[in-house]
């Protein structure tokens, strides 16, 4: 079996609900003209959702996952290279989980 | 309502998307290498992880849903984390209808479902530099997909030599990109406001409910509280 049912309809349900955020924008705009505390609200959206991801993790993460989340965001400040950022704080994670203690 | 002018849409146009996208690439396949890593750490096959990247094609809603993947599938559960994921794309979508509004529907459309973050702002780049091409969002969009399609396969393929990816910090490659995201859409002093709500209601909810629901509730209640703050201020 190389697709199991309930993995493709999750799947597709994901794909419907991604799409739907894609357009949804787009086709409301048509019709109404976006106030500003939607605006503030969707503004908002994407700092909540990073607060929301990272928060568990730097709850139940240790030192590595501490320095890892400081290296991110420190070398995104300093070269504005979010590739490279991201590159050197999984490194400082995978560098600190090998050393022993 | 206001009249807009319908904008060229030509192969030039799909052309110069699909070359200036290149800087994007690298730090794209790397993502969908880890998505790849982690969807076959959550059980998935080669195939449903070239799927889900080729259907759904937004790797943080991705990545988000693996996180609360188990068997069976939670439909309902990831689909809430697939919305507030990418509930984004929303403002996204609506910032392109004076540019795209007189476009016929089998140009926007496909247009729209290429879209991310990094096409769309190389996109408005363009338009505000006066080239109106709107094939260039379909032309990037199209690499984009490309790239994140075959990768995240070649990621599973991988997956068989990585056999504890924690230890190469692939199962961080999410927290990295999103520190570094936070950056960018941290511009002012309120929006502390909703990243810490954010944050702590993530917190509260993931000790107590199992699954994705926490990233959803955080990410609603954090805008909730971006929107209220910003009628306070008003």
């Amino acid at each position: 079996m190389i697709m199991r049912a309930d993995i493709v309809t999750a799947i597709l349900l994901m794909g419907v609900a991604s799409y739907l955020c894609r357009i949804g924008g787009y086709l409301f705009m048509r019709y109404v003209a976006i106030t500003s505390r939607v605006e503030a609200w969707l503004n908002s959206m994407p700092i909540a959702v990073i607060g929301a991801v990272l928060g568990p993790i730097a709850a139940k993460g240790g030192a590595s996952e501490w320095l890892g989340l400081v290296t991110a965001i420190g070398m995104m400040r300093l070269t504005g290279n979010d590739f490279l950022s991201a590159v050197a704080a999984v490194a400082v994670v995978a560098t600190t989980r090998a050393l022993p203690g | 309502m206001a009249e807009f002018p319908r904008p060229p849409f030509t192969s030039r146009g799909l052309q110069a998307g699909a070359i200036g996208v290149w800087p994007l690439i690298p730090a794209l396949a790397m993502y969908g290498v880890a998505f790849g890593v982690m969807a076959k750490t959550a059980g998935l096959s080669t195939l449903e992880a070239a799927f889900m990247s080729g259907w759904v094609h937004a790797g943080g809603a991705q990545m988000a849903a693996l996180q609360g993947w188990a068997d069976p599938v939670p439909a309902l559960a990831v689909c809430f984390t697939t919305l507030a994921m990418n509930a984004r794309y929303l403002l996204l979508g609506a910032t392109l209808r004076p540019w795209f509004s007189e476009l016929p529907s089998y140009q926007s459309y496909p247009s729209l479902f290429v879209m991310g973050d990094g096409n769309w702002a190389m996109a408005l780049r363009e338009h505000s530099q006066g080239r109106d091409d709107a094939a260039f969002l379909l032309g990037s969009g199209l690499v984009m997909w490309t790239t994140w399609v075959s990768s995240s396969a070649a990621g599973h393929a991988f997956g068989q030599l990585l056999s504890r990816p924690e230890t190469w910090g692939l199962d961080f490659v999410l927290a990295a990109y999103f520190g570094t995201m936070s950056v960018a859409f941290l511009r002012a002093t309120r929006d502390l406001f909703p990243l810490i709500v954010g944050v702590l209601t993530a917190i509260v909810f993931e000790r107590l409910l199992p699954g994705a629901w926490y990233i959803g509730a955080g990410a609603l209640a954090g805008s909730m509280a971006g929107a209220l703050r910003h009628d306070h201020a008003r």
